[in-house]
């Protein structure tokens, strides 16, 4: 029986207008930002691998100089994409695509891609995830509205009814024929999507794409049965079928545009990230004060105090080490506390946000959706935040390197120990910094942080067929 | 008649049950857009504050340190000297009569004012830094600056009162308007009304006054509301025009949407079909359209990568490296006023870095100006797609009327470069002739004054939105009136 109502239910969506112009619209903008989509990616992928190898390089062809003014010099970090970020770009537009990693400074990721296009771009970017977190649910509800309400109103449910076809059967029936019209669609655009996925060579990402895509294509399904089940449900619920249509697209707005905006408002007033401005006078404050509120001066001069004791002398130019890398080396340790303080406590407050976010899916499937599909494209700011305490480790290692390297070498050099002593170092001292790649989190790390919006979808699903359920049995066959 | 109807419709209205969960729904988001909108424009100034109090701090104290050693040097009768530049207290001239030390270490910062309506649109002002440091750096250095801002948030944009009036608000007229005739005619009494003395025209137009002025109440009510609340300087006559701007767009865009629900009505189809057909249209007309027209413009006019930029930089950074020497040489060469007297090889660590910058800029100069092309580029394909979705159109008036759009930003950051130059071409003179900077300069340093633009360029900046709008109203509304000549009353 269920197949009978499922095969009526697919023939009547096949005939109906309202079939060919949502499906022919989602089709043309699904290829269209796959497209897209594949496009920035490529070029993004060739603009950041040649940028970062061209850094690279440039760091161990600086021009022979002294090892501090080489890491002065720096390096930058140029963030990778895997090749997922063509269907979700995530927050890659708006998230700093480069840090700039040099002595005395930890700092913020820059060069937003989003900083030079109109403001038109702020109405969304239209990628594959943008059509099937917002357009999907649409179709959905555009082809089901009518399932029970419009059946109601033409008098064919109560003929059904009478037939003795259970309400259970018709629900999975009508639910069954839904979904294949919509798969209808979807699909063809899916192995679009596969065939330019594997034409981006599959290179990158931590690993396990095959693995990616069938999680991905889970989370989306779950999010699809959420929609197709509140709309049969409400559909069997409202009186009419205008009604059920109004309900289903005022969910749907609120679902998609309202939620993740108030989300985000409800996050910031939450946990309230400084304004930039802010940021820096309290760092550099800090910086001053100390963080114990020992100014740096007192630390280094208890430092030299210390080291004079040590070695038994009293004067900077007796010491039997070369004082100037130390008292780098040691700048860098008094300030390492406070950047990480001030840094961390940013990169923390972000999460935070991310996480008030995704908790507040419970009100709309669409939040806790977006991250996993973030997250498994690689998009995501877990992988953003991973980049940037990556590069700051890199920049921490990059300059203890070479003030150790000058603390050791300079003294040897002719035993002259003051500034004159001006140690020039070459490529091949430069390159005991090994060059900067970057690694993305494993999917299991990132799966451990989605595995609670995996948990809200699967939970909203069942809500969703058990309201279905409901409100099929108690359905009233009447027109009213 | 007509008045007795537009009672009767007001009643009805005032009985729909989900009318009033959508209008509540729209005054609270409404509420909250204009209290968020507020604290983003507080969060801004307190940031802007924060930074130039660090900085004129830091001025401050090197003014305090350089007056302290003019009273030694008047006291001991030496010579007021200049300090060659060091890091950390000693002996000797302080910091703060080195002008290279001044110019490169402390920095003004250049601030856009915010409107008086910058909380109505946010704009891109959560992806601009409206606040930027300007010292002896390169213009690189200054375009590095961002607002801290959790990507995310960016990404998913603000719940500002612009977000409301685009998106919400024709949801809002289309769930009033979406059955106007076809619920009546469903339900049988629209033939009944049909008989008495009032034509289908003067019918239709009732049922739109009667919703256009509920509608017009709530926005005008609500809109004071969120300008008492969120705006800023309200006793001033601009922040008043300005709002007025808000309202004459805002009631616009509310008209194109109740004519378009008008023509889908006359067509004459079910409710349901009427309601599919106009859910689709909003979400053609502001969701997709949009989003098309940035993805073309970024695609026919990609803007060069930042990535790009910094290797360019770095090239030239380095191959300057190299020749510190003839840069050096090459600099005085081209600046012979400022070679020092009797300090032939004045190698400091300013002077290095002052020439660095100055070819850093230069080499990445042809570079910018690709960033402009490309960003006028992709605006002006914008300005000529707008037409193409109401939403667009308004958000661009919007955000021109807030003081949050790109033109206005771009005019600010040309000002801010201006200032550069002035600001560098004062410290650069002094340190390079190696002038000792006395207490009574740090009175004429270069202050950066906001100047705002005429009033004119942000009027025909917004123009052609604004008349895009009244067009496509006025289009929407007279195809109806034409098509009612065919409309069949009965359902049947």
């Amino acid at each position: 029986m269920v197949i009978t109502i499922a095969r009526k239910e697919f023939a009547e969506i096949m005939r109906d207008g309202r079939f060919r112009w949502t499906a022919a619209l989602m089709v043309l903008l699904l290829l269209t930002s796959i497209l897209a989509g594949w496009q920035r990616f490529a070029a993004y992928t060739a603009v950041q691998s040649t940028a970062q190898g061209e850094s690279n390089s440039q760091w161990l062809k600086q021009g022979d100089k002294n090892p501090h003014s080489a890491a002065h010099y720096g390096n930058y970090a140029f963030k990778p994409l895997g090749p997922l970020a063509f269907f979700d770009s995530g927050i890659t537009s708006y998230a700093g695509t480069t840090v700039f990693m040099e002595a005395h400074k930890q700092n913020f990721a820059i060069g937003r891609p989003a900083s030079d296009t109109s403001a038109v771009a702020r109405f969304g970017e239209l990628n594959g995830a943008m059509i099937l977190q917002v357009l999907l649910p649409l179709l959905i509800i555009f082809l089901g509205f009518t399932a029970f309400a419009g059946e109601r109103e033409d008098g064919t449910l109560r003929q059904v009814l009478s037939m003795g076809v259970s309400r259970t059967s018709l629900l999975w029936g009508k639910a069954t024929g839904l979904a294949a019209a919509v798969l209808l669609v979807v699909v063809p655009c899916l192995v679009a999507g596969g065939i330019f996925l594997a034409a981006t060579g599959l290179q990158t990402v931590g690993g396990g794409v095959t693995l990616r895509v069938a999680l991905l294509a889970v989370a989306y399904l779950l999010y699809a049965g959420i929609f197709l089940f509140l709309t049969l449900a409400v559909s069997a619920w409202a009186r009419t079928a205008r009604t059920a249509l109004m309900i289903m697209v005022g969910f749907w707005a609120f679902t998609a545009f309202i939620m993740p905006k108030a989300a985000t408002e409800i996050s910031r007033v939450e946990y309230p990230v400084p304004a930039f401005g802010t940021f820096m006078a309290e760092m550099k404050a800090h910086q001053t004060r100390g963080i114990d509120g020992v100014s740096p001066y007192a630390k280094l001069g208890r430092y030299q105090a210390e080291l004079f004791r040590k070695y038994q002398v009293s004067r900077v130019e007796d010491l039997p080490v070369y004082w100037t890398a130390l008292r780098m080396q040691k700048l860098e340790e008094i300030d390492q506390p406070v950047f990480d303080l001030h840094y961390g406590q940013v990169r923390d407050l972000y999460l935070a946000q991310q996480r008030l976010q995704d908790r507040l899916g419970i009100l709309a499937p669409t939040l806790p959706l977006r991250s996993v599909s973030m997250g498994l494209a690689g998009t995501s700011l877990i992988e953003h935040n991973k980049f940037t305490t990556d590069a700051e480790d890199f920049r921490h290692n990059m300059v203890f390197k070479m003030n150790d390297y000058l603390s050791k070498a300079a003294v040897d050099l002719n035993g002259v120990n003051d500034a004159t002593n001006y140690m020039v170092a070459n490529e091949e001292v430069f390159a005991i910094v090994p060059p900067y790649r970057y690694e993305p989190p494993a999917l299991a790390a990132t799966m451990a942080v989605q595995a609670g919006n995996f948990g809200i979808l699967g939970a909203w699903l069942i809500a969703a067929v058990a309201l279905a359920w409901q409100a099929t049995r108690r359905m009233s066959m009447e027109r009213s | 008649m007509q008045r007795l109807i537009i009672s009767h419709e007001t009643r009805m209205i005032a009985r729909g049950g989900a009318w009033w969960t959508i209008l509540a729904l729209l005054v609270v988001t409404l509420g909250f857009a204009a209290w968020t909108g507020a604290r983003s424009v507080e969060r801004q100034l307190k940031g802007a504050a924060d930074a130039a109090a660090y900085e004129d701090g830091a001025r401050a104290r090197m003014r305090a340190d350089t007056e302290a050693y003019a009273a030694k040097v008047a006291a001991t009768g030496g010579t007021y000297e200049f300090a060659m530049v060091r890091h950390g207290p000693g002996q000797g001239p302080p910091q703060g009569t080195n002008a290279g030390a001044v110019g490169a270490e402390t920095a003004v910062f250049a601030a856009l004012p915010p409107t008086g309506l910058a909380a109505f649109a946010i704009g891109q002002s959560d992806v601009q830094l409206n606040y930027l440091p300007v010292s002896m750096g390169t213009t690189l250095d200054t375009m590095k600056k961002l607002e801290v801002e959790n990507p995310l948030n960016l990404q998913t944009g603000p719940l500002d009162i612009a977000f409301v009036v685009i998106f919400l608000l024709p949801i809002f007229i289309l769930a009033m308007t979406y059955d106007l005739l076809s619920s009546e005619k469903e339900r049988g009494t629209l033939a009944m009304i049909m008989a008495h003395p009032i034509s289908l025209r003067e019918l239709l137009a009732s049922k739109v006054a009667a919703r256009a002025m509920i509608l017009l109440g709530v926005v005008t009510v609500f809109g004071l509301l969120a300008l008492l609340g969120a705006g800023t300087g309200l006793d001033h006559p601009e922040t008043w025009l300005r709002f007025a701007g808000w309202l004459a767009v805002t009631v616009l865009y509310s008209i194109f949407w109740f004519a378009l629900a008008v023509l889908v009505n006359v067509y004459g189809r079910s409710s349901a079909t009427n309601g599919t057909v106009l859910a689709g249209a909003w979400l053609v007309l502001v969701v997709v359209i949009p989003t098309l027209v940035s993805l073309l413009a970024t695609t026919i006019y990609p803007a060069p990568s930042r990535m790009d930029l910094i290797v360019a930089a770095r090239e030239a950074q380095t191959a300057n490296e190299k020749s510190m020497q003839q840069t050096l040489e090459r600099f005085y060469s081209e600046h012979m006023d400022y070679v020092p007297v009797g300090d032939q090889r004045a190698m400091d660590f300013l002077t290095l870095s002052q020439a660095n910058a100055a070819s850093i800029e230069k080499a990445l100069l042809p570079l910018y100006e690709r960033f402009r092309e490309q960003t006028a580029r992709q605006e002006e394909l914008v300005q000529r797609f707008q037409f193409a979705s109401p939403a667009i159109m308004t958000q661009l008036a919007l955000n021109e009327i807030s003081g949050t759009s790109t033109g206005r930003y771009q005019d600010f950051l040309e000002q801010v470069s201006r200032f550069r130059v002035e600001w560098n071409a004062y410290f650069a003179e002094r340190f390079l002739k190696r002038e000792p900077l006395r207490p009574g300069d740090y009175d004429t340093f270069p202050q950066f004054r906001y100047q705002p633009e005429s009033a004119r360029a942000a009027w025909l900046r917004v123009l052609p939105s604004v008349l895009g709008l009244l067009l496509a109203a006025l289009a929407l509304f007279s195809l109806p009136m034409l098509a009612l000549r065919r409309f069949q009353v009965a359902a049947r």
